[in-house]
Order: structure tokens, then sequence, then C-alpha cells
């Protein structure tokens, strides 16, 4: 029987991008487990000021990818550790402009991808979660 | 390698009950990969239709009982797929669901999909084994 | 020395799914004991997006599968878990029939439900399985 892997959560460093504890909801910004990080779904909430940066999807996607890569660089690993990637759309006529964004994020070798389209609340128009690959200079958790 | 986990009580084996094929849980590399999971009586696998509220509670208790038979937990779990029929039921889902995992929570999507049944919700969840 | 992540590349051009219909993804990751698999879709041999049935999109979808998760040393054997996502629970069945023949032991752990998927596809399967 293989030792237990350990469990911790991860946190942003910045506490405006902490929606979990912001809004008081029952989940953590992310988990690391083992070698592996798991994040919650993310939206596109201001940096500054913790509140939502509605508008065209473009601008949506790109703030929920920033933030997202913030989450990750908190937890010491980064966009280009992301192995897989859940993207829910509120609308699935999006999509091509979605794809146009992405590539401006991981214009090589993207991780791999689901999307779909879903009711999402509060006019969002995008909603991100993602598995990742933790840090490579943090030692293997279990 | 991947290890079948069994269902600890007869009534969430649903391939059994209702043909799904599909493995109550399987685990693997450290990790526990769950199979979708909808309100059933853990005894007799019947469907167990209700509120947001009662189904989910429903599928907390049948998923701690699966977790703790794998010598896991629910503060265990690592990332959940809270799947609801109706987004409009979004707080009703959080006040239930944060009496099962008040604790240093696992990561969480909220999806509002169709669901097998008329189920109003299904948990989909990873647990550290 | 930390772990490293892989792109697979199947060996099979059509199957380049991403590639053939412009999508920028990966079909596979490796990293660690796992392989993540990206949300496929029916394809033609041609690597144009196929509309079919329920039945003959998964049966695409799940031999597509099959050869990407060789490409990546693993197999169907070695999934743990599959998300199937369907344009409507209504077609579970039809689905379901034909995926129970790509997994006729000890099928993974799995979750179904019905979302909207882009292109017109009826049915769109992701997975992650033991590297």
């Amino acid at each position: 029987m293989s030792r237990r892997l350990s469990r911790s959560v991860i946190e942003p460093l910045n506490p405006k991008l902490n929606v979990s504890r912001n809004a008081n909801l029952p989940h953590s910004p992310g988990v690391r487990v083992g070698d592996y990080i798991f994040l919650s779904g993310m939206g596109p909430v201001d940096p500054k000021t913790g509140g939502r940066n509605l508008g065209p999807i473009a601008g949506q996607i790109r703030q929920t990818l920033s933030n997202m890569a913030h989450m990750l660089e908190s937890a010491g690993s980064g966009l280009d550790r992301v192995l897989k990637i859940n993207i829910v759309l509120a609308d699935i006529a999006d999509y091509d402009e979605m794809n146009r964004v992405w590539r401006e994020f991981f214009p090589a070798d993207p991780p791999a991808r689901t999307t779909c389209a879903l009711q999402l609340s509060n006019g969002n128009g995008v909603e991100i979660e993602c598995i990742a690959l933790g840090g490579s200079n943090v030692a293997d958790g279990g | 390698m991947r290890e079948i986990i069994a269902a600890p009580a007869p009534g969430l084996d649903l391939r059994h009950h209702y043909g799904h094929h599909q493995t109550v849980a399987v685990r693997a590399g450290g990790l526990i990969f769950c199979s979708g999971m909808v309100a059933v009586n853990p005894d007799t696998g019947e469907r167990e239709h209700g509120t947001v509220t009662s189904e989910a509670r429903r599928i907390f208790e049948n998923l701690k009982l699966l977790l703790e038979s794998a010598g896991s937990s629910l503060d265990r779990l690592v990332q959940v797929h809270a799947m609801i029929y109706d987004r409009i039921e979004y707080d009703v889902l959080n006040r239930l669901y944060r009496q099962f995992v008040p604790n240093a929570p696992p990561a969480r999507t909220v999806m509002s999909v169709q669901i097998e049944a008329g189920f109003k919700v299904m948990l989909d969840v990873i647990a550290a084994a | 020395m930390g772990l490293q992540r892989e792109i697979i590349a199947p060996k099979d051009p059509a199957l380049g799914v991403p590639r053939n219909l412009d999508l920028p993804l990966s079909p596979a990751i490796r990293a660690g004991a796992f392989v993540f698999v990206s949300g496929l879709v029916a394809i033609d041999p041609a690597g144009e997006r196929m509309h079919g049935t329920v039945a003959t999109e998964t049966r695409q979808i799940l031999a597509a599968m099959t050869q990407v998760l060789e490409a990546a040393g693993s197999s169907l054997e070695k999934v743990v878990k599959a998300n199937v996502l369907i344009y409507s629970m209504l077609e579970y069945n039809n689905m379901n029939e034909v995926y129970r023949e790509f997994f006729p032991v000890d099928p993974p752990a799995r979750t179904v439900c019905g979302a909207q998927l882009s292109g017109g596809s009826k049915v769109e399967i992701e997975c992650i399985a033991l590297a």
C-alpha cells in the first residue's frame, strides 16, 4: 500500500481573487494533492476591485485566464504546467471567439481541453477550471 | 495500476440496478475517481427524487460511505463538479453543501446540466485516496 | 526534480483533431501517473467534424480515443474516469449501448450529463487514464 498523498488548500496571493472567501462559498480556490493542483471554476473577476469584469466575451476570457495564471503562480506553478482545462461558456456561439483568445495564452503546446455551454450565474459569459502540475521546485507531497 | 472499488452497499451499484456501464469508483495514482452520484437508496438502489436539498444530502451520505469504505473521507475530496438541473438552485445547493465540507473544502465548479432520470443534483468527484 | 508534462501526438494524422479543425488544443497530455485526454468529438477519416447519430458519433469517438491513448503508452483498459457529454439525455441509451462495447470488463468510473456542445456535435467524451 503506497503512502497517502498529502492534500492542502491553495489561495491566491491577491486576496481580491479569493472568491471562495470573499463570497463565502463552500469551496477552496484550489487544492494541491501530490503532484497535482485542482482549481475551482473561475470567472472574470477584476483583480483590482474583486468585482465582476463583464463585457465582451473576449475580455472576460482574457481576465479569467490571467486570474488563473495568478492562482497557479501563487502555488508555485504556472499556465505552462496546466494539463487539462474545462471551459464552460454561457453561449456556445462564443466558441470561435474563445479559441482566438485561448491562442494568446497557449500559443504552443496547449493543454488538453473540453468545452461546453451551460447556464452560468451573474451574467458571466465564461467559467474555467483546470488540473495542473504543482510547481517544479516544490517537494512531492506524496 | 488502477483498482476497482466495489460498491460498499448494494444500492450504490448503478451498473447492476440501471445498466449504467460504469464502476462506482476507481483508485489510481493515489486518487479516487468516482462515477457521477445521484440520490439513490444505498440498500435498494431505488431512486430518491426530491428537492435539491434532500437529493444532495442523500448523495453526500452515500459518498461518505463510499469514500470511507475505500480508506478515504469527505475531508479528502479534492475536486467536485456539482451538477444541478438549474442554476437557480445555486444557493439552496450551497446551504446543504457546506454542511458536509465545512473545513478546507475541495475545489469546485457548479455546472447546470441535464441529469439522468430527472434528478436535480449529481456530484462528480475526485478524492485523495 | 519536478514532473514534466508531455504533449501526446497520435500516429494517425486524421486524429490530429485539433490541427484538422484548427483547434488550439492537444488531444492528450501525459504527466506523472496520468494521461488527460481532451474532450473528443466525432471526426471522419479526412479529419473533418462528423455529424451522425449519437451511436455512430460515440463509436467514432471511442475508436479515436483508443488510438490517442495508445500513442500515450496507455489504453482503454487503463482509463480511470470518463466524462460523457450528450446534447440530450434522452439519447443516453444510444450512447451507453455503444460505450459498453469498448469497455467490456471492469469499466472505468463515469459521469454522463446533457450539455450544449460546439459545432453541432451530439457527443463529446473526455477521460483520465493511467499512463
